[in-house]
């Protein structure tokens, strides 16, 4: 339980990158006039930000993978609890793989 | 203009989160047996989990440190460059959510940015489309995930390892599950249909990167793509639609 200088030095060089990336668009975008096209393009991001944290794991998995992904959209035409949509899907997953599904 | 900011609201955050936690906490033991492999005291892991709090930018860190050595020089530069394009996406998260967290005053508005994680801002950021005006949601969803990643390197760092394979309970795909879940339920339509195929093939060409990168890159180009096609076509008034027969 100790906390060495180099390695203390280096946190803190991280530290510093990593709070430039935490405050440095929220700052910035105190001297940026919200004009219809910059609010347009920050509210497409959260969609954007699911959507590529869900095609990239689409595209490398397998059989299960997309059968769960196919689960929650269907799901979700139905169900209006996002928890109890994922929940299906996880159910899916967890489910084949219990069996030895691919 | 002071936007609202309760405990109430930090109280449901920090609820709505709490499926979330799980996973979190999984890797964060996974990043704790990492620590354990390049000679990182327990303090210093912890105080890098809690500077840092990015999974993917720890490990790469983590990774450099040799025999208990961190990098130095040109090294150093190296991979403070590649801590920076993972975490770009943060510039967006915190663009993105200043509207909402600007009301708040600056004493509760950045810490809740340094609380700010992939699944907790996605989280936030669909409950604001459905009506949340609560700033204290995004710190109390925060605090429901910043907490088990704390957790979790503890745990890593006594060398604990799993009692049941996360993967058998699909714990690598619970965060992909609730964005599918909340992304599906979130598209309103046509409309969304560019920005959609956008992320995700530009996530899929840049995922062999690192899935930080894929999420930054994916999202400026959407939110490009989004904010041109905004000059472009006309958008309907809300009240307009519901007026046409």
């Amino acid at each position: 339980m100790s906390l060495r200088l180099d390695v203390v030095l280096f946190i803190a060089a991280l530290g510093g990158v990593s709070l430039f990336c935490r405050f440095g668009g929220y700052v910035l975008m105190r001297y940026v006039r919200f004009t219809p096209p910059i609010e347009a393009g920050l509210k497409a991001a959260p969609l954007a930000v699911m959507c590529a944290i869900v095609a990239p794991a689409a595209f490398r998995g397998g059989v299960l993978e997309w059968l769960a992904l196919a689960a929650i959209l269907v799901a979700s035409r139905f169900i209006r609890n996002d928890l109890v949509t994922a929940m299906i899907g996880l159910a899916v997953v967890a489910g084949g793989r219990a069996i030895g599904a691919v | 203009m002071n936007g609202t900011f309760t405990k109430a609201g930090l109280q449901r955050g920090f609820l709505a989160a709490q499926p979330l936690a799980l996973g979190i906490f999984v890797y964060g033991i996974a990043f704790g047996l990492l620590c354990i492999e390049a000679r990182i005291t327990l303090a210093e892991s912890m105080t890098m989990s809690a500077v840092v709090y990015s999974g993917s930018a720890q490990v790469v860190a983590v990774q450099s440190i040799k025999m208990g050595q961190p990098p130095v020089g040109a090294a150093l530069l190296a991979v403070l460059g590649t801590i920076l394009l993972l975490n770009a996406r943060y510039l967006l998260y915190g663009a993105s959510i200043r509207p909402w967290l600007a009301q708040s005053p600056p004493h509760l508005a950045y810490p809740t940015l340094l609380m700010l994680g992939d699944g907790n801002y996605v989280l936030s950021m669909k409950r604001r489309s459905e009506g949340e005006t609560d700033a204290g949601f995004v710190l109390g969803s925060g605090l429901a995930t910043f907490m088990p990643w704390i957790g979790g390197t503890a745990v890593g760092l006594t060398g604990t390892t799993y009692l049941v394979d996360p993967s058998k309970l699909a714990l690598d795909f619970l965060l992909v599950a609730f964005s599918a879940a909340m992304g599906a339920s979130m598209a309103k339509g046509k409309g969304d249909m560019p920005v959609i195929v956008t992320a995700c093939l530009v996530s899929i060409a840049l995922s062999q990167l690192s899935p930080g990168v894929a999420i930054f890159g994916a999202a400026v180009a959407a939110c490009c793509l989004a904010a041109w096609l905004s000059t472009r076509v006309p958008v309907p008034a809300a009240s307009e639609e519901k007026a046409a027969p």
